[in-house]
């Protein structure tokens, strides 16, 4: 009774759309122009860089001290070295304790993030406007005369202990802790997590050494954006930083990523889904055809319209979350895929994922399929641009990769030159799917059925 | 953690991501204080005219708010601003999971879903696609008392973004086939955010369980999985005519436009939308608590033990509701605030502590009974008096709360509202107007909160704080850890 109710359902609604012309949507009107915003960049003596941009109205600023150091610079023992001399750097400096400027800088509206990234070091705070240049000096003073009081080591040591075991119950950080270990192997880039015995090692010298080894003027870029009196920022940053140290040059080492088709599994007995990583070193931006990289990488497994999202998402139902994604070192990048897929469709889901890209290396996109994702890079790279956050992320891009202006400012141009031939000769040269790293996060035994099954498949084609 | 379309895409990051790895925040727990979904993190943005004079600007700033009706009942908010040429079209309707039908948990989230699986001229993938090949995003999310669905455009497609909701309100064209597929995708969804997750679900989804004792709040938004499974056509169809009628929504839009074209605009495209007779809204409110409630949780795949404590909320728009948003501020915003210091600083007992109104959005984003909570990860050898212990210090110090802290959590609060104003690309302004539209029916409200705040007194405070912060209006939820043994 109910399924022939449900069949009715079906009828009517094919039936109606059958029926009624479909409209096309309305086209729009002409674009407006986009100008990027305008910033004023400096140097002081001592080597510091500073960034200086008016956006929007809001009456709040962000400022950011970020300093070319993290856990690139950590030795093989030394993981999170960093993390730890960055989060004592916050507990105060020769004159405030952590509870005094935790209680200025709320009176400002914000407070103040210190975090540590493979590359940098941020030290940073968003506040109301007015604030700014009270802002700039309490940050000046974290970087500059950090007090490192011994007292607090242990606490903050605990802490990464805990955050570490945490982390490391995550089979998405699992799987990318295993990634990267094959594929960056002895670069700091490969060294995802400590162990606690090396946590536990760490002492005040080693965080002041780090910090002496690391940090200092010429490894430093200081960006104020926002709504904020340029001429009372600027003058906080000079007066606040002149007196700091040079310190040591700008040197990132550079990883040698390996290709290897390698296949990891890290065993979660009765895991519903399978955390996969499938991917492969790739070229970085320094590299001209970063771009059209990343418009292939938009098209196949980028965005959510993309062939890969399409297929194991829209069409499948396989997963929720799937996508892929350049991620960039120094001089370094790693192309790869990532999705949560449901256990017993594994093999399935790795089976279309290396049919899209087989598809695209065989044969270009349509003209109008790759216009749409270039629509859409030039629409993502505006929103990019609007926001204080996002202009400091724009800014620091160029400036950590080495790049020119011109990488900004004709990127609409650049996006649109790409052609559908370029798009399948990226495919082809950038990612043989039998060069990819796989990693499977998931229930062992139901997984080494699946992958004897899709090796088969493999080799049949 | 909202329950939403799709997820931020890590990879498709709207910030450019210079460092390899993803944060290592300790925010594993889904920390939601603000919230405005979107792809990636999203910093604070800019916003409208330039007004001069920075001080005053600071206590003065207003958005511009067009208010009026169309015959079919549809609210529409305009707000134009010239910051960015862009546009957001949030299109908001007043039913969330709370209200969801009794034997078909997650229903609500699922026929989100629904709505960009094909509409009369837009088929499935359609939707998505004319966005994204016009250059913008989407997204669509459900929440405690509205499900809503957004683009953020280039300026010259507005016209194309109002055309597309307006297909969609119109009627939807799903086939099973569709429904299936999303079946599974939700279900997947429920899998990598609460099944196969260390802490999946606590304290976002698991606490209103606990706390609440009225289906309507303490039910599994999530759904259950026989629950989803079970969903059909008819379900789908049913949902839709009942409660996704013009007079159940609101459109709001945001961004570089002009106003009499977008007046235009859209009583062309939505006017003739008919409206619908709307079933009267159940009762959801909660019998007020008299006792503590402390439960554990199993879970299997977490390491360290957490603890979320959890108060109900004075009414919404209650001076005791505003004097909440001022102590959350002062108990656990910041790394100032009381909990962070105890915890955190004095006590080591943690490394972070999350807390807030409102896990899935923020204080103004609801409409019925709510929670304040906080939450935290620590370590075994920590017994959970000690760190309830530290509450109850640091609301008991609520009780000589001083003027000056009173002002303190005031500028915590502003410049918190400006990164929702000007914030997530128009999306944040639009998600108040939205709201303050749907469930007050004043969106111009977004310009008289400062005000709101400013009223109170550190008495209320006190009064707020003895009435509600009570032991016997709380729910303590403990996680037991048990990874690693059967």
């Amino acid at each position: 009774m109910k399924r022939t109710y449900l069949l009715f359902l079906i009828f009517a609604t094919v039936g109606l759309s059958a029926q009624t012309q479909k409209q096309t949507p309305p086209e729009g009107s002409t674009p407006k122009d986009f100008k990027l915003p305008a910033r004023k960049s400096d140097k002081l003596p001592n080597g510091l860089t500073t960034t200086l941009v008016q956006y929007g109205a809001i009456p709040k600023v962000n400022i950011n001290v970020i300093i070319k150091t993290g856990n690139i610079h950590e030795s093989e023992n030394e993981v999170w070295l960093g993390d730890l001399t960055g989060n004592l750097m916050r507990e105060g400096t020769k004159t405030m304790d952590f509870k005094t400027i935790a209680r200025k800088v709320a009176t400002m509206g914000g407070e103040v993030n210190v975090s540590t990234g493979l590359n940098q070091m941020t030290i940073s705070g968003s506040v109301l406007s007015e604030f700014a240049p009270q802002l700039v000096k309490i940050l000046a003073d974290i970087v500059m005369n950090p007090a490192f009081p011994e007292t607090e080591v242990e606490r903050l040591k605990n802490d990464l202990k805990r955050q570490l075991t945490v982390q490391k119950g995550v089979p998405q950080n699992q799987a990318t802790e295993k990634f990267r270990s094959i594929v960056y192997k002895d670069h700091p880039y490969g060294r995802y997590y400590p162990t606690e015995e090396m946590i536990t090692s760490y002492t005040i010298d080693r965080i002041r050494s780090f910090y002496e080894k690391n940090v200092g003027a010429k490894r430093t870029v200081v960006y104020a954006v926002g709504k904020f009196n340029e001429a009372d920022v600027k003058n906080a940053i000079t007066e606040s930083f002149k007196e700091w140290k040079e310190g040591p040059e700008v040197n990132f080492p550079i990883a040698k990523p390996v290709r290897t088709n390698q296949v990891a599994m890290i065993d979660r007995p009765k895991a519903p889904q399978t955390t996969v990583i499938i991917g492969l070193p790739t070229i970085d931006p320094s590299h001209p055809d970063y771009l059209p990289l990343q418009v292939t990488n938009s098209l196949l497994g980028g965005s959510f319209g993309s062939r890969i999202t399409a297929n194991i998402r829209e069409n499948k139902g396989y997963t929720y979350s799937p996508f892929s994604t350049i991620n960039n070192g120094y001089r370094v990048a790693i192309w790869y895929e990532q999705a949560d897929v449901t256990t017993e469709h594994t093999g399935a889901a790795l089976q279309e994922i290396s049919k899209e890209i087989k598809r695209l290396q065989s044969e270009p996109p349509s003209p109008e399929e790759l216009k749409g994702i270039q629509n859409y890079e030039a629409g993502i790279f505006v929103l990019q641009n609007s926001s204080p956050g996002g202009i400091i992320n724009q800014l620091n891009f160029i400036d950590f990769h080495g790049l020119q202006e011109s990488y900004l400012t004709d990127r609409v141009k650049n996006i649109y030159s790409v052609t559908p031939e370029k798009v399948q000769q990226m495919a082809k040269g950038h990612f043989k799917y039998e060069d990819m790293t796989l990693v499977l996060v998931g229930d062992k035994k139901e997984l080494d059925k699946q992958m004897k099954e899709r090796e088969r498949s493999l080799k049949v084609k | 953690m909202f329950i939403k379309f799709f997820p931020p895409e890590r990879g498709k990051d709207l910030n450019f991501s210079q460092n390899l790895k993803p944060t290592k925040c300790m925010n594993i727990l889904k920390k939601i204080s603000t919230g405005i979904p979107l792809l990636a993190i999203l910093l604070l943005p800019g916003c409208a005219g330039e007004k001069e004079q920075l001080k005053d600007a600071a206590n003065s700033f207003q958005v511009p708010v067009e208010y009026y009706q169309l015959k079919n009942g549809l609210k529409v908010v305009l707000s134009p601003d010239p910051t960015s040429p862009t546009v957001v079209v949030a299109v908001y309707y007043n039913i969330g999971f709370r209200i969801e039908p009794k034997d078909r948990t997650g229903f609500a989230h699922l026929f989100e879903h629904m709505m960009f699986q094909g509409s009369q001229n837009l088929g499935k993938m359609e939707f998505v696609n004319l966005v994204q090949k016009n250059g913008g995003i989407l997204n669509g999310s459900t929440r405690f008392d509205f499900t809503n669905y957004f683009e953020v455009m280039p300026a010259h497609k507005l016209e194309t973004a109002l055309w597309a909701e307006a297909d969609r309100m119109k009627g939807l064209a799903i086939t099973q086939d569709n429904l299936t597929n999303q079946q599974g995708v939700v279900k997947n969804e429920v899998k990598v955010n609460v099944l196969n997750q260390p802490y999946g679900g606590f304290p976002w989804l698991d606490m209103p369980q606990y706390a609440n004792e009225n289906w309507y709040n303490a039910h599994n938004f999530y759904g259950d999985l026989a629950d989803l499974d079970s969903a059909n056509l008819e379900d789908v169809d049913k949902f839709f005519k009942t409660f996704y009628a013009p007079n159940n929504a609101v459109i709001t839009v945001v961004g570089d436009f002009q106003t009499p074209e977008a007046k235009k605009w859209i009583e062309q495209y939505f006017a003739a939308i008919p409206s619908s007779q709307l079933p009267s809204k159940p009762d959801i409110s909660e019998p007020p608590q008299t006792r503590e409630k402390r439960f554990n949780k199993e879970d299997k795949l977490a390491n360290k033990p957490a603890i979320a404590v959890a108060y109900k909320m004075p009414d919404r728009n209650t001076p005791e509701y505003y004097a909440m948003g001022l102590i959350d501020q002062l108990l656990a915003q910041g790394s100032d605030s009381k909990l962070y210091q105890k915890l955190v600083q004095e006590k080591g007992y943690t490394g972070g502590i999350s807390g807030g109104i409102n896990y899935l959005g923020n204080m103004f984003n609801y409409n019925g009974p709510m929670l304040w909570m906080a939450d935290l990860v620590y370590d075994a050898n920590i017994s959970p008096d000690s760190i309830l212990a530290q509450f109850d210090a640091a609301i008991l110090e609520l009780d000589t709360v001083s003027q000056e802290d009173v002002d303190l959590a005031i500028v915590k609060v502003r410049s918190n509202l400006y990164d929702n104003l000007g914030g997530f690309y128009g999306i944040g302004r639009a998600d108040l107007l939205a709201c303050f539209a749907l469930f007050d029916n004043d969106p111009a409200r977004i310009n008289t909160l400062e005000t709101e705040f400013r009223k109170i007194t550190p008495e209320i405070i006190r009064k707020t704080a003895k009435e509600f912060l009570r032991s016997t209006n709380r729910t303590i939820l403990i996680i037991d850890p048990k990874a690693g043994k059967s």
